[in-house]
């Protein structure tokens, strides 16, 4: 082994720990402290308690964040997954500049400045009166649909056109094709098209900036504001492992539905 | 039949069409003829048309200043991004496919995990009575808490790890789909590994380092949350230029930072890609 292969290793190996300590360490010292009994932040904190849930569930304004947050993220996710499966079953087949620009489009809120989104949809919404539950709905879908679509589209790409040919010249329209044929082979790029969506919502912060009102915030809004104006309560870092141990549950889920090769590269 | 055909073509495409363009191109659309309005007392915008938004934001030495240091900020993101990033990725490119899956999935979690969860960690580590401050002070290395948090460094350590999964996974992809045979050939023709690296590896990888930063720069752009809390007043970036103005009532104000924004996005964009050149690779990864 030459000197200069194992300096390489030396750099590989010194780079894998400071990220991972770098990217994982914020993550943990932030469940761990949702278990202290103390009053305020201590690491590590001196024994075990269940007060900071508690304390969670007891507060109006976290509660009503935690559930608009999910009636958000399953509402939203359904839609998008909804438009984005549309979206891929018409552009799958295609090719062109249209259909590259129309594939352009689905997924440019992917890449776009979300911020100036949620002030474009907040100025939109203000000059037709949109009220907040359902503008926050809409956003939520935009910002989902891409992630819907790119898992569709790959799945139906991967699909043998012969099977829905096979059908419709067995005398099945196009709606028979698709429940019949199609959705059986491509329901685990939908599955986890919805999932990711939900996850997406779930954390969605720079829409729900500007488009939140008055007694409707979502769960990383509230967490923002109490950090900013009521300082760091560890009724804070309850809401943040309450918020952890969801996306776990739903990657475990993805994981079991659709193996993590999937997941790895829709993203 | 081809009637038939016909209508199911446009029942797939109206909807994800519709929206698109009602919730995506045309509140952009607004947004940048309210840019291009004065502002009104009582209404969203003004009648009379000007280009004063623009530049009286561009002729403000207090806003230059904001926009070099967004711009210096996003840099530093990014290099450091790539310098720790890269040697992960071929660390994790390099593991056997079943290891290589479970290291890109516990990368692809915290991505998942909201921003101002991951924020608040860097609070609770930086913080006047955080883990660093408390571990140093019981060590007795300090014995008053050092001002770690509310800088601009603050803002590139918590963003970088932020961000980083993002470098890292892009540019694994690619060197895992990287034909080795190259760096063999180059080996076999007397090319140490240096020089296999800079001249076969890391050209043949630069879709996923493309990617990577675009990835990580547009992120860091839109990033109030994070900025704030790990910035505070002090190291505002121009993202909390819009956000000040939108909380101001300030609305072609903040229409026109925001358009602003997107033009240093679009700019950079594009002389990242121009650097790059990625396209030069044919066939493999993103």
């Amino acid at each position: 082994m030459s000197p200069a292969f194992s300096v390489g290793r030396a750099i590989r190996g010194s780079a894998v720990v400071v990220a991972f300590v770098l990217i994982l360490a914020p993550i943990l010292i932030v469940v761990v402290t949702a278990f202290s009994p103390t009053d305020y932040f201590q690491f590590p904190p001196p024994g075990f308690s269940l007060r900071w849930f508690v304390e969670f569930f007891r507060l109006d304004n976290m509660r009503n964040a935690f559930t608009l947050s999910l009636e958000l993220a399953l509402l939203s996710a359904t839609i998008a997954t909804v438009l984005g499966t549309l979206g891929a079953l018409y552009l799958a087949r295609r090719r062109g500049v249209v259909a590259g620009l129309l594939q352009s489009l689905f997924l440019a809120p992917l890449v776009f400045p979300t911020i100036i989104l949620g002030l474009a949809l907040l100025l939109l919404y203000k000059s037709l009166g949109v009220p907040v539950f359902p503008g926050l709905l809409l956003a939520h879908c935009v910002i989902g649909m891409p992630y819907c679509f790119r898992t569709v589209l790959a799945s139906v790409q991967a699909l043998d056109p012969a099977l829905e040919e096979a059908g419709q010249s067995l005398g099945a329209g196009p709606l028979e094709t698709f429940f019949l044929v199609t959705l059986p082979l491509i329901w685990q790029g939908v599955l986890s098209g919805w999932l990711f969506a939900f996850i997406v919502s779930f954390g969605e912060l720079n829409t729900a900036l500007f488009l939140s009102g008055p007694g409707l915030t979502t769960l990383p809004i509230e967490i923002f504001s109490y950090l900013q104006f009521q300082g760091s309560q560890l009724v804070i870092a309850a809401a943040s492992t309450i918020q952890i141990v969801l996306i776990v549950l739903l990657v475990a889920g993805i994981e079991r539905i659709v193996g993590m090769g999937r997941i790895i590269r829709s993203r | 039949m081809k009637g038939l055909r016909n209508l199911w073509a446009w029942a797939l495409l109206t909807p994800p069409l519709a929206a698109a363009v009602v919730l995506f191109v045309v509140p952009l659309l607004y947004l940048f003829y309210i840019s291009l309005h004065a502002a009104s007392p009582s209404e969203i915008y003004g009648s009379t048309l000007t280009l004063e938004n623009y530049t009286s934001v561009l002729s403000d030495g207090f806003y230059l200043g904001i926009i070099r240091r967004t711009i210096g900020t996003a840099a530093a993101i990014l290099a450091l991004c790539l310098f720790i990033g890269y040697p992960v990725a071929y660390f994790v490119a390099l593991l056997p496919t079943r290891r290589r899956m479970i290291v890109l999935l516990l990368l692809l979690f915290p991505l998942m995990v909201s921003n101002v969860v991951r924020a608040y960690g860097w609070v609770a580590l930086l913080g006047r009575r955080g883990v660093i401050n408390t571990g140093l002070r019981d060590l007795g290395v300090i014995d008053l808490p050092l001002d770690l948090l509310y800088n601009t460094e603050a803002v590139v350590v918590g963003l970088m790890t932020i961000l980083l999964p993002y470098m890292v996974i892009t540019i694994a992809n690619t060197l895992a789909a990287l034909d080795r045979r190259y760096e063999e050939a180059a080996q076999a023709l007397g090319a140490g590994p240096v020089r296999t690296f800079l001249h076969v590896t890391l050209p043949l990888s630069t879709p996923g380092i493309a990617s990577g930063m675009l990835l990580v720069f547009l992120l860091t752009l839109s990033a109030y949350v994070t900025i704030t809390l790990l910035g505070g007043p002090r190291s505002k970036l121009l993202v909390s230029m819009v956000y000040d103005s939108v909380v101001g009532f300030q609305w072609p104000r903040a229409a026109a930072l925001a358009f602003i924004l997107l033009a240093i996005a679009l700019t950079l964009t594009g002389v990242i890609l121009a650097v790059l050149r990625p396209n030069r690779v044919q066939g493999i990864g993103r």
